[in-house]
């Protein structure tokens, strides 16, 4: 099938945890009926399995120098080789809306005889309550690395067989040997994404070394926006204000200045939270705005007609200050079509797919064949954006927000709420 | 000899007043069925999480269902951050009260004359003035509010509008309280507008009447006749309009996205969509039920009074 990585039509992009109308409308409704009980309710389950509230984890946190290798149970082993691939019916994907382009899910299901659905959430815990919910099967999940021991831990993986996933040396060597899951056992890379500033290049006439200052420049008042994310926010502050480099510290004091710092943008620029860059810097919404690198390079579909893309500009943070992250693939457990999994996974690391998805989401995945130089030539992204393309080094010197203990996060939602209260 | 008839009667009528006496309860059942499956339950779950002193390892707080086990620590936590002028969350209670207080001014102001209109003035035009003011229940009150934020751009049609007679372009987009205060009366009134009205169209017209026949101005009757006639309506009107605006998070969210706009709502939101302390959420929607039944049951005893003085 032929792709036109031109046509607006077709692009469309990551929705990351955010406040979506989706996510409104339904909030409304359980504001309105219960009083916001249904969330709850949701996540009422019966997990009793030795969670702690002092710091503690029943399951390793995975560092880079502290890599984990997760565990293989013998009630939990992963499918046989060589088996056929099962037909008809409904294969069922967890995932963020508008994460997989839509031509790929049409092509996987005409080839497998199967109809290719997708559930949404908006973020992990809301994923992590669907997937935990009692009789409910779903064949294929998009995780991060931040909640994936947990999930092993509780059994809602299951362990992959290689032998179906020959592609799997497409991708970045680092990522067919993650810290977070040694040996891929559990999970294969799906996008990749830095945290940088995207502006408007016709209004910023000059950008400061550190980039980050554009959020508290006084000239863009009314138009600077912080990603509506706790992690980002209060992490990009940690490295401004060259508080800590450790973006995951749970040193109190720490993220309380890095807060106060944010809490600074209120009254100076009018700061707004969002998750909407990719939209609200080309249509001159927003002229500054904290902003993943996946966001930026789909900006370029959203510019008002007669606009060209040289109207954006994407701040990338040095190498050593720059927060990346990484979403994974994996099979829950409950999937009622493992080896149809299996071989979507092996799909979206093939050259040609991930390319097809990357056109579409604007995501990049890790694959070896993608790279800045090969994506602006193909007219996937425009040069003035090139450098928000992650690359391999990225992963060496830059930041990544990882798996923390429930007081850490605590302490980092608490000083978020202190900010979102305009304090 | 006994009359067959009179015989029979006495044997009947008990039987008859059983089967009324039950009708009459059945006819609560569903009423009853639903208040217990939509807010009961729900409402018990919510205490069960704000009183919960256990998580598991998704970070959520185990339900304490037990009453036994409840944990008061958090939601007296959460009491004290909401009501002490240093607590965390003291500002988004100020906004709100302050947010909602002037959203009911603007409501009371601009709904009662309508309500008025329509009641006692509008003749054959009052069911085209009842549609007008039902008309945006037609449309999804999002959709509403993201038509308003396309309005309210830089470059949209009000500040065009206002620049036609000289004034200047303003963001009313960059967290204005102005804009989220205006959006809440512009979301609730008809909430407002729609009780008053079966309000004032109750009152008995001869007794207007009267007051004029005793020759008091259309001025005084209004302040001593319709106003306290209208004032259980009045009440009514607030307390519905005052219940979700509230709790509302939405609105400001849409109309503004500034942490100086947050309320109440948004902090709710914050604590029950995302993150490890779902019992902070629960106790703050615990706190917020606690404020509005206050006035709930104001409104209550406002209207049992009112409703004993009518049958004196």
């Amino acid at each position: 099938m032929s792709f036109d990585p031109n046509d607006p039509a077709l692009r469309r992009r990551r929705s990351r945890p955010q406040l979506a109308r989706r996510d409104v409308l339904r909030g409304g409704v359980w504001l309105g009926v219960g009083l916001g009980a249904a969330p709850l309710l949701a996540a009422c389950g019966n997990d009793s399995t030795g969670g702690t509230a002092d710091g503690s984890t029943p399951y390793p946190l995975a560092r880079p120098d502290k890599p984990v290798k997760l565990a293989i149970k013998d009630s939990n082993p992963p499918i046989d080789d060589g088996l056929d691939p099962e037909e008809g019916g409904t294969f069922n994907i967890l995932n963020y809306a508008q994460y997989m382009a839509p031509a790929v899910m049409k092509n996987f299901g005409k080839k497998h005889n199967v109809s290719v659905e997708v559930t949404p959430y908006n973020n992990y815990d809301e994923m992590l309550a669907k997937i935990r919910q009692p009789g409910q099967s779903f064949d294929l999940v998009f995780p991060g690395p931040s909640v994936l021991s947990k999930m092993v831990y509780a059994e809602l993986l299951q362990p992959l067989n290689h032998s179906y996933i020959p592609h799997l040396d497409n991708v970045w060597p680092e990522f067919q040997d993650p810290w977070y899951d040694q040996g891929a056992q559990y999970t294969l890379p799906y996008t990749i994404y830095g945290t940088g500033v995207l502006y408007r290049a016709d209004v910023v006439t000059s950008v400061p070394e550190v980039g980050y200052d554009l959020l508290w420049d006084k000239t863009y008042s009314g138009k600077v926006y912080l990603l509506d994310d706790r992690q980002e926010a209060i992490g990009m502050s940690l490295l401004r204000d060259k508080i800590t480099d450790d973006i995951n510290t749970s040193n109190a004091d720490d993220i309380k200045k890095a807060t106060d710092s944010l809490i600074e943008l209120i009254n100076l620029v009018k700061v707004k939270t969002d998750v909407n860059a990719y939209s609200e810097v080309p249509e001159g919404t927003a002229t500054v705005h904290q902003c993943w690198s996946g966001d930026a390079i789909a900006g370029q579909y959203y510019l008002p007609k007669g606009q060209t893309p040289e109207v954006l500009g994407y701040w990338r943070p040095s190498p050593t200050d720059y927060v990346i992250g990484s979403d994974v693939i994996g099979i829950p457990k409950s999937a009622k079509k493992p080896v149809l999994a299996h071989l979507m996974m092996n799909d979206l690391i093939d050259n040609k797919i991930g390319l097809q998805n990357f056109g579409w989401n604007g995501y990049q995945p890790p694959i070896n064949k993608l790279s800045a130089g090969y994506l602006v030539d193909q007219g996937y992204i425009p040069k003035n954006l090139s450098n928000a393309v992650v690359v391999r080094g990225d992963f060496d010197k830059g930041h990544t927000f990882y798996e923390v203990s429930p007081s850490t996060e605590a302490l980092w939602q608490d000083n978020w709420a202190r900010f979102k209260a305009g304090a | 000899m006994p009359d067959p008839v009179s015989e029979k009667a006495p044997t009947k009528a008990p039987d008859h007043d059983r089967a009324t006496r039950r009708l009459w309860p059945a006819l609560a059942l569903p009423g009853t069925l639903w208040l217990i499956a939509l807010f009961v339950v729900p409402f018990y779950a919510v205490m069960s999480v704000a009183f919960s002193g256990q998580i598991n390892i998704f970070n959520e707080p185990l339900p304490a269902w037990n009453p036994l086990n409840w944990e008061w620590s958090t939601f007296g936590t959460v009491l004290q951050d909401s009501f002490t002028p240093s607590g965390a969350y003291h500002e988004v209670w100020v906004r709100t009260a302050i947010y909602s207080f002037w959203a009911l001014v603007i409501c009371v102001t601009i709904g009662y004359p309508v309500a008025y209109y329509t009641a006692r003035l509008a003749g054959k035009r009052r069911g085209l003035i009842l549609a007008l003011v039902l008309a945006p229940w037609w449309i999804n009150y999002i959709t509403r509010m993201l038509a308003w934020v396309n309005l309210l751009q830089d470059d949209g049609y009000v500040n065009k509008v206002l620049g036609l007679v000289g004034i200047p372009a303003h963001s009313w987009l960059s967290g204005s309280s102005f804009t989220v205060v205006w959006a809440l009366a512009y979301g609730y009134l008809p909430y407002f507008i729609i009780p008053l009205f079966a309000s004032l169209d109750r009152i008995d017209q001869r007794l207007l009447e009267a007051s004029r026949d005793l020759g008091i101005g259309s001025v005084r009757t209004f302040l001593h006749v319709t106003l306290p006639l209208s004032r259980l309506g009045l009440i009514t009107a607030l307390v519905i309009t005052a219940l979700p605006m509230a709790g509302d998070y939405y609105t400001n969210t849409i109309v503004s996205g500034s942490p100086n706009t947050n309320m109440v709502g948004n902090q709710i939101e914050l604590f029950l969509l995302e993150g490890p302390q779902k019992n902070i959420g629960a106790s703050l929607v615990l706190v917020l039920s606690l404020v509005l039944m206050f006035f709930m049951f104001y409104y209550l005893i406002l209207t049992q009074r009112a409703s004993r003085e009518a049958t004196r």
